[in-house]
C-alpha cells in the first residue's frame, strides 16, 4: 500500500487544485487505515495528518485512542506527535481523557526535559478537576527541576490546574512563592511567576500583599520591561487595598514614565496610575498634580501623535477605564475624542464610540449625533449577499485549497504588510452606532435632549440607514429581540417612548409613525435595499392607532394598514395593526355631531366592508395573536355593519339625525378611557394593601340585583362622560390642527425651495434627508412667524438647537416673565388663528405642571414611593431597562473564556483558621471525588475493554490470531496500571505528602509520629490524614514550633 | 490571559490555530473564519487591534458593563506579515501594546529557526510552529520572551528542517537558507 508522509499529503493537496475535498476524504481514508498498524512510524504519521487536517476543521475524535497509542511511544518524535493531537483535538468529552492520566504522571516524571516539557504544555489543554488532583502529586517536585524552562512551565502549569482545581494553590503556592523570593533564580522564571501572579491577583490581591516588597524590588531593579509591564497591572490591583504603596511607587512609576524608550511600559505606568487610584490619593499635592499633568498629557500624546493608530487605540482604551472615576480628565481631551468617532479605522472608531456615549452632554449631544448620522448616511448600506460572501463559516468549513501561485508564500515574513483597500461600514458596526445614538439620546429619561423635534426626525432618519436583518426568521420572545441585529425595535420603542411621555411632541411624534406607516411613502421612509428598519412599523402601529385623534390623514393611514401587503408583515407586526385598525377606525367614525347623511353612511359601510374584507382571511392566520384578534375585531365590525344599515340616514339638508350609538359610543369607548402612562418596573408590587380590605365576605347579600341596577344606572350616567372623554381631544386638537392644511401647502412649497437652495446651509443638517430638513424647516418658519427674536436660517446659517431664547417662548411660554423680555410686550394670549403656539396653550393641560420652565415635560415612569434599589431604573428609558435585567439572569460563559472565579473562594493565607476548616471540609470533598473516580475509572476501562473485544471480532475476520493476542496482552497491562493507579490515588497523596516532610528537613521531629500513623487502623485514617494535611498546611507554624 | 494564538495567510487559510480552551472544532472555524473577515477588510493606516469577532461580542455582552470582568476575552491583536496574519486574541489583563511584541518575538524566532522564513516553511514544519509558540505559551501564559532562549529551547527538541528544495519556485533571491540541510524530516 502506498504510504504518505505529511509532505506528502500537503504536496498532494497543493497538486489537486479543484478537488481538495475528495483528496482530503481519500486521504482520511487512508489515515483511518494507516492508524490501526501495528507500526509506530506509519501510526504516528498518520495523526500526523489527521492533526493537520484538523486545522482545517477535519474532525478526528474518533481517533482519540490511538492518540493516547501515539503518545505513549518510548520515541520521543511519536510521542511530541502524539501530545500536539491530544492538545489539538482533545475536547471536553473526549472519553479516553481518563486514560490519558496514567501517561501524563509518567512522563512528568521522565528524566529527560524535553519529554517533561509535553505533558506540562499539554495539560493545560485537557485537564479536568478529578485529573488534576492526581497529576499534582507529580507536578509539585518539577517547581525544583534543575532545568529552568522546566521551572517555568510547571509553575504555569500549575496554575492552569489551579483554574480548575483551586485547591492545587495550597501545596503549590507556598512553593511558588519560595522561587518568587529567590534571587538566584533564572529570570526567566521570575518572570513567568510574576506573569501567574497577575492572573490571580486581580481574583484575590489581598492574598499577594504580602509580596508586594519582593515584586516592588523587581519593578525597581528593571530590566525586563515585560515584567515591569505585569507588575504594574498588578500593583493596580493591590494598592486599593494598601494605600501606603502608592507613596511607593509613585517615584518609581513617574521615573519609569519620564525615561523609558518603550511606549508598552510608558503607556502600561499610565494605565496602572489611573487603575490603581492613585491619582485620587495624591489629588491636592504637588506632585500628584505632576503626576495627573504627566499622565494626561501622555495619553493626549498619544492621541495626536501621527502616523500611529496603535496609541491611538490604546489611549482610548485607557480613557474609557477612567471615564467614569475621572470625567473630568476625560472631558478635558473631548476634541481629539470626538475626532476619533470619525476616524477611518472602524476599531478606533468603536473605541471612541463607546467612550463617547459616556461623555454627552446636553450640549454636544446634537453635534455627536450628527457626526454619526453623517457617517451612517454617507456610507452605502452593504447589500446582504456580499456579506455573505466574505462569511465562509457559516455555509461551509474552509477548505485547504491549493494555491495558484506558490511564490506568495515564499515571501519572507521579515516585513510586516498591510493592505491597502478601503474599509467598508460593516453592518455590526452600523447597529452600534444606531443603538450608541438611541443610548446617548435616551439616557436618564431624556436628560440631554432639549429638541424633541429634532429627536423625532433624527429617528425617523435612523429608520432609512438601518441595515438590513440577517433572515426573516421569525423572533417571539422578547430577550430575542434584544439580542437581535434588527435596530428596528429599538428605534420603534423610542419613537413611542416620546409619543407616550413627551405630551408636547406627541402630534410630531404621531406625525412621524405616520408617515412610516403609509405604504405609498414607504420606498422613501425606508432603506432602498434590504428590509432594514421594518419592524419599527410595530411601533408605529400602536401610535397610529393609540394617538388615531392626532393623525392628520387618518383615512390615508388607515387605507395602509388595510393594504393587501400588510397581510404579509410579521405576525408581531400584523397583530399590532390589527389593534389600530378598530382604534382608528373608531376616530374617524365615532363622531355624534355630525349628522346621519347617506353620504356619511355610505362612507361608513365601505369602510366596514373594506375592514371586514383584510380581517376575514386573517381569522385563519397561522399566529394565535393574530387570529385571536381578527376573529374579535371581525364580529365587532360586523356588528357595526349591522347597526349602519338598521339606521336609516337622515336628510342631509333638513334636520340632526343621529348617528347609531354602536359607532358613536360603543366602539370609542372601548378605545378610550384613562389615558397610558409609563409606569415604572415594579410599581405594581408597591401598590399598598388597602387597610380593612376584606375579600371574603360578600360586600352586599343582595349583590346580584344591585349590579343589574347599577348597569343601568351606570349606562345613563355616564353618558356624559363618555362623551366628554371622546370628544374632547379631537376638538382641542382641531385647533392645533386647524392651519395643517396651509402648513402642508407650504411644506411643498419649501421643498421646492429647498432644491434651489438647501445646500447653503445644509452644514447642521446634512446628516437628515432633504424632505426632513424641509419639512423642519417649514415647521420652523410656522412656529416662530411671531417671534420676534427668531432669526430666519435662511438668511443666516442657524445653529442646530434652538436657540435658548426661543426654547423658552416655545416650552415656557406659561412661566416667562414676559415682563423681563425688554424691548417688546409679547401678547402671547391672542396669538393669532394660525399659531401653533397659541393653540398649544389651548389645550387643557391637566397633568402635572411644568418645573423646569427651558425643558420640555418628560413623563417619568409612575411608581409609588421612592424607587428601589432594583428599581431604580424607575426614570430609565424602556430601552435599556429590559436588557440589563436580561444581563443579571443570564449567567453564560463566554467562548475562549477560562473561568477563574472558583479562585475567587479559596484563601491563599497559611495561617488562617478559615483554611483549616476548609481542609477539613476538603478532605472529605476529595475523598467523595476518589471514590467516584474510582468508580468512574472501571467504568470507563469496561466500556474501553467491551469497544476493544468489538473492534476485535471485526478485526479478527482479517487478521492473524498472533497479532490479536499480542494486542490484548497490551490492553491488560494498561488496564492493570489503571486500576493499580485508581487504588493507589488515595495512598499516594499520603505517601507523596510523607515524602515532602521527610524532605524538609526542619519538619523532620514530624516524620516518627508520620511513620506511626501510616499502618494505622482504619477507622484513625480519616483523622490522621487531617491532622497531617494541616501539618503541610501550617508551615509556618510548624517551623516555628520546631525552632522552640 | 491569551486565549488564542491564530495564523492563517491572505487567503483565509489556518497555518496555526491554538486554542487555549477546548472548544469544538466547527466554532473554531467559525471564528477563524469571522476573524479573517474582519482583518482581511483593514486599510494599512489602521491600527492592529481588531473590533470583537460577532462570536466574542455576544458572549462578553451578557456580561454586566459595571463589573469589570478580566475572564472575558476581549482584545484580539493582529499582525500581518507578507502573507500571514498573526492573531492574539486576550483577555483585558495583558497589555495590548506588549501583545504586539510578542507577536514580533515569535515571528522572529521562527525567522532565527529557519532562517529568512517565509510561509511554505510554516506549512511544511508545523509541527515545529507549534513547538515554538509552546515555548512562548503555556496554556495561555507567557513564559519567555527572549528570543534566544525560545530557539534554544525549540533547537532541544529535535532539528529543525527546512522546507524541501523542491517544493516552490527557486529563484527568490533572498539567500541564506541553506539548501543542503534543507531535508524534509519526513517519516
Amino acid at each position: 500500500m502506498f504510504e504518505k508522509s505529511l509532505y506528502d499529503l500537503i504536496r498532494g493537496l497543493r497538486n489537486h487544485k479543484g478537488s481538495e475535498k475528495e483528496y482530503i476524504a481519500e486521504s482520511i481514508k487512508e489515515c483511518r487505515k494507516e492508524i490501526r498498524s501495528n507500526d509506530m512510524d506509519l501510526k504516528s504519521t498518520a495523526l500526523m495528518k489527521l492533526t493537520y487536517l484538523e486545522m482545517f476543521g477535519y474532525d478526528m475524535s474518533w481517533a482519540s485512542f490511538n492518540v493516547l497509542e501515539v503518545m505513549s511511544s518510548p520515541k520521543y518524535r511519536h510521542k511530541r506527535t502524539g501530545y500536539l493531537a491530544a492538545v489539538q483535538s482533545f475536547r471536553r468529552d473526549t472519553e479516553v481523557l481518563m486514560l490519558a492520566e496514567n501517561q501524563l504522571k509518567k512522563d512528568i516524571s521522565s528524566p529527560t526535559p524535553t519529554v517533561i516539557s509535553l505533558p506540562l504544555g499539554a495539560i493545560p489543554h485537557v485537564i479536568n478537576p478529578s485529573m488534576a488532583n492526581s497529576v499534582l502529586s507529580d507536578l509539585l517536585p518539577r517547581l525544583t527541576h534543575s532545568h529552568a524552562a522546566i521551572r517555568k512551565k510547571t509553575v504555569v502549569t500549575l496554575y492552569r490546574l489551579a483554574l480548575v482545581y483551586p485547591e492545587t494553590l495550597r501545596p503549590a503556592w507556598p512553593k511558588i512563592k519560595e522561587r518568587l523570593q529567590d534571587e538566584r533564580e533564572d529570570p526567566s522564571v521570575t518572570a513567568a511567576i510574576v506573569n501567574v501572579v497577575c492572573e490571580l491577583g486581580w481574583r484575590r490581591p489581598q492574598d499577594f500583599l504580602p509580596l508586594a516588597p519582593r515584586l516592588f524590588d523587581l519593578l525597581v531593579e528593571g530590566g525586563n520591561n515585560w515584567m515591569a509591564i505585569k507588575l504594574i497591572k498588578l500593583f493596580a490591583t493591590l494598592t486599593p487595598l494598601e494605600p501606603r504603596l502608592i507613596k511607593k511607587l509613585l517615584p518609581p512609576l513617574t521615573k519609569i514614565m519620564k525615561e523609558t524608550s518603550a511606549m508598552s511600559l510608558l503607556y502600561e505606568c499610565i494605565n496602572g496610575i489611573i487603575q490603581g487610584g492613585i491619582l485620587e490619593a495624591v489629588e491636592g499635592t504637588s506632585e500628584g498634580e505632576e503626576v495627573a499633568r504627566l499622565c494626561v498629557g501622555k495619553l493626549r500624546g498619544m492621541m495626536v501623535m501621527e502616523g500611529d493608530a496603535n496609541l491611538k487605540y490604546v489611549a482610548l482604551l485607557a480613557f474609557e477605564k477612567i471615564v467614569c472615576s475621572h470625567p473630568h480628565l476625560v472631558s478635558q481631551q473631548q476634541d481629539v475624542i470626538l475626532d476619533c468617532i470619525d476616524d477611518p479605522d472602524i476599531s478606533i472608531r468603536m473605541r471612541a464610540l463607546d467612550l463617547v456615549v459616556g461623555m454627552v452632554n446636553s450640549d454636544n449631544l446634537t453635534a455627536t449625533v450628527g457626526r454619526l448620522m453623517r457617517q451612517l448616511r454617507n456610507a452605502p448600506i452593504a447589500s446582504a449577499p456580499d456579506d455573505h460572501m466574505n462569511d465562509r463559516g457559516r455555509t461551509s468549513g474552509v477548505v485547504p485549497y491549493a494555491e495558484s501561485d506558490d511564490s506568495d508564500a515564499e515571501e519572507s515574513l521579515r516585513h510586516e504588510q498591510r493592505s491597502n483597500q478601503p474599509p467598508p461600514l460593516p453592518e455590526e458596526y452600523r447597529v452600534t452606532v444606531i443603538r450608541r445614538i438611541l443610548e446617548m439620546c435616551s439616557r436618564d429619561t431624556y436628560a440631554n435632549i432639549t429638541d424633541f423635534d429634532w429627536y423625532i426626525d433624527v429617528l425617523v432618519q435612523l429608520v432609512r440607514v438601518s441595515p438590513a436583518t440577517k433572515a426573516e426568521t421569525e423572533i417571539e420572545d422578547e430577550e430575542d429581540i434584544e439580542d437581535s441585529d434588527d435596530v428596528g425595535h429599538g428605534i420603534g420603542r423610542q419613537l413611542q417612548n416620546v409619543a407616550v411621555r413627551v405630551k408636547s411632541v406627541r402630534a410630531e411624534a404621531v406625525d412621524a409613525a405616520q408617515s412610516l406607516v403609509m405604504v405609498d411613502r414607504r420606498d422613501q421612509m425606508f432603506p432602498s435595499s434590504g428590509n432594514g428598519g421594518l419592524s419599527v412599523l410595530e411601533y408605529a402601529g400602536w401610535i397610529v392607532g393609540e394617538y388615531a385623534s392626532y393623525l392628520t390623514q387618518p383615512d390615508a393611514v388607515m387605507t395602509s394598514l388595510l393594504h393587501p401587503t400588510s397581510a404579509q408583515l410579521p405576525s408581531r407586526t400584523l397583530a399590532i395593526y390589527l389593534q389600530a385598525i378598530p382604534k382608528i377606525f373608531a376616530s374617524i367614525s365615532g363622531n355624534d355631531q355630525i349628522s346621519w347623511t347617506p353620504e356619511r353612511k355610505t362612507l361608513m359601510t365601505l369602510l366596514m366592508a373594506r375592514i371586514i374584507h383584510f380581517l376575514e382571511p386573517l381569522s385563519t392566520h397561522p399566529s394565535l395573536e393574530v387570529q385571536e384578534r381578527a376573529v374579535e375585531y371581525l364580529e365587532l365590525m360586523r356588528l357595526g355593519a349591522e347597526a349602519v344599515s338598521g339606521t336609516a340616514a337622515g336628510d342631509p339638508h333638513g334636520d340632526f339625525t343621529d348617528p347609531p350609538l354602536l359607532l358613536t359610543q360603543a366602539i370609542p369607548a372601548l378605545f378610550t378611557g384613562a389615558e397610558l402612562n409609563p409606569v415604572a418596573r415594579g410599581a405594581q408590587r408597591k401598590v399598598p394593601f388597602p387597610e380593612g380590605l376584606d375579600l371574603d365576605t360578600p360586600i352586599n347579600s343582595n349583590l346580584h340585583s344591585l349590579l343589574a341596577q347599577a348597569e343601568l344606572e351606570a349606562f345613563e350616567t355616564e353618558e356624559d362622560d363618555v362623551y366628554a372623554a371622546y370628544s374632547e381631544p379631537p376638538t382641542s386638537y382641531l385647533g392645533a390642527t386647524a392651519p395643517q392644511p396651509i402648513s402642508a401647502a407650504e411644506r411643498l412649497d419649501a421643498k421646492q425651495q429647498k432644491e434651489t437652495t438647501s445646500y447653503q446651509n445644509a452644514v447642521e443638517e446634512e446628516y437628515l434627508d432633504a424632505d426632513i430638513i424641509a419639512r423642519r424647516k417649514a415647521e420652523r418658519r410656522e412656529r416662530y412667524r411671531d417671534d420676534p427674536f427668531y432669526i430666519d436660517p435662511d438668511a443666516k446659517q442657524g445653529s442646530g438647537a434652538v436657540t435658548p431664547l426661543a426654547s423658552i417662548v416655545r416650552a415656557g411660554n406659561e412661566e416667562v416673565d414676559i415682563d423681563a423680555i425688554p424691548i417688546m410686550d409679547l401678547d402671547l394670549g391672542n396669538g393669532g388663528g394660525n399659531s401653533r403656539r397659541a393653540s398649544e396653550q389651548q389645550v387643557p393641560r391637566t397633568r402635572s405642571p411644568r418645573k423646569a420652565p427651558r425643558r420640555v415635560e418628560i413623563m417619568g415612569d409612575e411608581t409609588l414611593g421612592p424607587a428601589e434599589g432594583e428599581a431604580s431604573s424607575g426614570r430609565e428609558d424602556i430601552v435599556a431597562s429590559p436588557r440589563r435585567l436580561n444581563s443579571g439572569s443570564k449567567v453564560k460563559r463566554g467562548l475562549l473564556e477560562v473561568d477563574s472565579s472558583s479562585l475567587g473562594a479559596l484563601s491563599l493565607e497559611d495561617d488562617d483558621g478559615s483554611g483549616r476548616r476548609m481542609t477539613k471540609l476538603d478532605i472529605e470533598r476529595r475523598e467523595q471525588e476518589e471514590a467516584e473516580m474510582r468508580r468512574a475509572l472501571a467504568e470507563v476501562e469496561r466500556k474501553r475493554l467491551e469497544l476493544q473485544r468489538m473492534s476485535e471480532k471485526v478485526e479478527s475476520k482479517g487478521e492473524v490470531a498472533v497479532k490479536r493476542k499480542k494486542k490484548k496482552v497490551r490492553k491488560v497491562d494498561i488496564g492493570g496500571e489503571e486500576l493499580e493507579n485508581a487504588e493507589a490515588v488515595v495512598g499516594e497523596i499520603r505517601e507523596d505528602e510523607g515524602e515532602k516532610v521527610v524532605k524538609k528537613k526542619k519538619k523532620k521531629v514530624k516524620k516518627p509520629e508520620e511513620g506511626e500513623e501510616v499502618p494505622g487502623q482504619e477507622g484513625a485514617v480519616k483523622r490522621k490524614r487531617k491532622k497531617r494535611r494541616e501539618i503541610m498546611l501550617d508551615e509556618g507554624g510548624v517551623e516555628s514550633s520546631v525552632q522552640d | 490571559m491569551i486565549n488564542a494564538v491564530l495564523v492563517f495567510n491572505n487567503a483565509g487559510q489556518p497555518r496555526l490555530t491554538k486554542f487555549y480552551t477546548q472548544l469544538e472544532t466547527s466554532v473554531q472555524q467559525r471564528l477563524i473564519s469571522e476573524i479573517f473577515t474582519l482583518v482581511s477588510n483593514r486599510p494599512n493606516s489602521a491600527c492592529n487591534f481588531l473590533p470583537l469577532p460577532p462570536l466574542l461580542a455576544s458572549s462578553s455582552k451578557s456580561s454586566t458593563p459595571t463589573t469589570p470582568h478580566n475572564d472575558t476575552p476581549s482584545l484580539v491583536t493582529y499582525r500581518h506579515y507578507a502573507t500571514l496574519y498573526f492573531i492574539i486574541i486576550s483577555t483585558s489583563t495583558e497589555s495590548p501594546l506588549a501583545l504586539l511584541d510578542l507577536i514580533q518575538v515569535f515571528v522572529q524566532a521562527l525567522d532565527g529557526l529557519f532562517e529568512n522564513v517565509c510561509e511554505l516553511d510554516l506549512i511544511f514544519n508545523f509541527e515545529t510552529l507549534h513547538a515554538t509558540l509552546g515555548e512562548l505559551i503555556v496554556g495561555g501564559v507567557v513564559v519567555e520572551t527572549q528570543l534566544d532562549k525560545v530557539i534554544e529551547g525549540v533547537k532541544a527538541q529535535g532539528r529543525v528542517a527546512k522546507r524541501p528544495v523542491n517544493e516552490g519556485k527557486s529563484g527568490l533571491g533572498l539567500g541564506g537558507f541553506g539548501r543542503g540541510e534543507g531535508v524534509w524530516a519526513g517519516r
